[in-house]
């Protein structure tokens, strides 16, 4: 199996949960923005030291729930810092962004690290489409129209021009082009069966994150793996990635303890914020195409919600627990999902550097020799 | 712009009557219809909103009489700037479908003093190691034509007349995939050129627009989104908007000028 070392990136001190989306800004303080990207950084660079295969990084907007919104900032940050991991940045919310701009930014990340980038495109969440000021009803086809152009800058031998529904160029000829050829390995995220079928069509690996519910989860990938074979391709289990929050300590019971510590401030003050927006969001336009897949989202998030830590545990949405138990939870993900890639999120809410620090170390030393050649 | 501004008439060249269907006002523009014959697409209707086109019928199309000695398509090459000397009594602006887009090169190869600019659409014969072609199978031939199957034309003519325009492609074209004499001129072209290609195109493979790109002097390429091979019918306000900018524009329509084309 392989594992990339995910991050974040929240504001840890929120003195209380903000009433209205967005939160208001008036709560950062520069200072101690400095120090937690210093940490941030840190942290992540470490993972190429604790054997993970990929450090991960995405982009969220107007919210203390991530301090990231250019992944690929981060990203050109720890290609001088790290050596040979790869960078997995999961990914740019296409749909809002000029594609042009991202095929030329995941173009030059590729060229700085030496071929080391891991190209994800994500749809996002809904309320991320009020900051950038983007129909969600667009979502999917922008999605569409923009990763077939960037594939296409990526790709083209001649300068060509553009002209689709959302975006129209007269003249496209990107410099540079990505270090790897055709193009950087691509992922797609999918948490249904309509947007597992939209990655199917691609070359593409597919990455789900939130699972509650394994049989579920399993369908979902099915239906990728049936698309992409209608497609001429078989994928493999290095294909599907999977993005679970994690806490590893010395013992199951301060693990959980952490997690539960952290799961109370991301859920409580970070997230809370945002669920306005998101409700809105999927009131209020077609951000999913029938109303089963909008009644599905909504659901997942608050069956999640509602659950024990021992509930998510059991229902395969966190991995939780001493090296030992966590062995033996990525080994049913592993044989239940087909998953050949996990996605680890060690920094959850409030979860103190040093317990992250040292949950990264367990992994090295006691979880990867055991899972690395599941 | 409606059909009914549009007229056909036979005229009288040296080699034979040429049907031609001709409407709009303006500056004049030929285009040249694709192996599935002469169409009133709802691009032709979009350019005679701004210019005065004539679609010439390829001799033997849609129950045209053939033309002695026209027999290749530079023979038709020929024949089309005969007709742009006595219709349009001098240079015009010229657009290729498919089977049209390979005798519109030929022109521009052979005729530079009748061409201003060209657009070649999808354009047939530079299929590069034979890639693409179209398939034998009627489902999936519909399937290679059109993205956007409801958008696809009526078809009204009858089924001797589809036949016959299918021999008229063949005699012309001679199951040519790749016209090695055209590909070696195409740096000749001294028309400022906008090359048309569906994303969907499996019938056109992309190599062409590139390999026309390549070795065209003055050239643009564009690729239109969610179209198969009938550009035209796929996606008619994208590629009607694009090259209507081109013809009225030239070269300045790489300078946008207006928030969207798509209106």
């Amino acid at each position: 199996m392989k594992f990339s070392f995910f991050h974040l990136m929240p504001w840890t001190d929120l003195p209380e949960t903000p009433s209205q989306w967005p939160a208001r800004n008036s709560y950062f303080n520069a200072e101690r923005g400095k120090e937690l990207y210093d940490s941030y950084l840190s942290t992540m660079a470490f993972a190429e030291q604790c054997g993970f295969d990929a450090v991960a990084a995405n982009e969220h907007h107007f919210s203390p729930y991530s301090l990231m919104n250019n992944c690929n900032l981060i990203g050109a940050a720890l290609s001088q810092r790290t050596k040979s991991i790869k960078l997995a940045m999961l990914g740019n919310l296409l749909p809002l962004l000029n594609p042009i701009r991202v095929a030329e930014e995941y173009a030059m990340l590729d060229v700085i690290s030496g071929g080391r980038l891991v190209a994800g495109f994500v749809r996002g969440i809904p309320h991320e489409y009020i900051a950038y000021n983007i129909p969600p009803s667009e979502s999917r086809a922008r999605m569409k129209e923009a990763l077939d152009l960037i594939i296409k800058a990526w790709t083209e031998p001649e300068p060509f021009g553009w002209e689709g529904e959302f975006y129209q160029h007269r003249a496209i000829s990107i410099w540079p082009k990505p270090f790897q050829k055709p193009h950087p390995r691509i992922l797609l995220s999918a948490s249904n069966d309509e947007s597992a079928e939209f990655v199917g069509q691609y070359d593409a690996m597919i990455g789900m994150t939130l699972i509650i519910d394994l049989d579920v989860a399993a369908k979902t990938i099915d239906v990728y793996r049936k698309v992409s074979r209608a497609h001429g391709r078989d994928p493999g289990p290095d294909s599907v990635l999977l993005s679970q929050q994690t806490c590893i300590a010395d013992t199951d019971e301060e693990a959980r303890a952490h997690m539960r510590a952290g799961l109370e401030y991301f859920h409580d003050k970070l997230m809370r914020p945002q669920q306005d927006a998101q409700r809105i969001v999927l009131q209020k336009s077609r951000f999913f195409s029938d109303e089963e897949q909008r009644e599905f989202f909504v659901k997942r998030l608050v069956v999640h919600k509602s659950r024990s830590l021992e509930e998510q545990i059991d229902a395969g949405s966190v991995i939780c627990g001493s090296p030992e138990t966590v062995v033996k939870q990525i080994a049913r993900l592993r044989k239940h999902l087909g998953a050949g890639q996990i996605n680890i999120n060690m920094k959850i809410g409030t979860i103190p550097d040093h317990v992250v620090l040292r949950g990264m170390e367990l992994f090295r030393d006691r979880v990867l020799p055991h899972v690395a050649d599941l | 712009m409606s059909s009914h501004s549009f007229a056909e008439r036979d005229i009288n060249l040296p080699t034979g009557v040429l049907r031609v269907r001709s409407g709009g006002e303006g500056r004049n523009v030929v285009h040249l219809h694709s192996a599935a014959g002469p169409r009133l697409s709802p691009v032709i209707e979009m350019l005679a909103a701004h210019h005065k086109v004539h679609s010439p019928f390829a001799p033997g199309f849609d129950g045209t009489p053939v033309h002695a000695g026209v027999e290749t398509i530079e023979d038709l090459a020929d024949l089309v700037a005969v007709f742009i000397r006595q219709e349009c009594g001098g240079k015009c602006d010229l657009i290729g479908e498919s089977f049209g887009g390979w005798i519109a090169a030929w022109v521009a190869v052979k005729h530079p003093d009748l061409v201003w600019q060209v657009v070649l659409e999808a354009p047939a014969g530079l299929r590069p190691g034979g890639k693409g072609g179209l398939p034998d199978d009627p489902e999936a031939r519909q399937r290679a034509l059109y993205a956007v199957p409801e958008r696809a034309p009526a078809e009204t003519r009858s089924a001797s007349t589809l036949m016959a325009n299918r021999k008229a492609t063949v005699l012309y074209g001679n199951r040519v995939a790749y016209d090695e004499a055209l590909a070696d001129r195409l740096a000749t072209i001294k028309a400022r050129t906008l090359i048309l290609m569906g994303t969907q195109d499996t019938i056109i493979p992309a190599e062409t627009g590139q390999l026309l790109k390549a070795h065209i002097p003055q050239s643009h390429l564009t690729y239109i989104h969610g179209a198969a091979h009938a550009l035209e019918f796929d996606q008619p306000k994208r590629v009607g908007n694009l090259v209507i900018d081109f013809l009225d524009r030239g070269e300045s329509f790489l300078v946008r000028e207006k928030t969207s084309a798509l209106t």
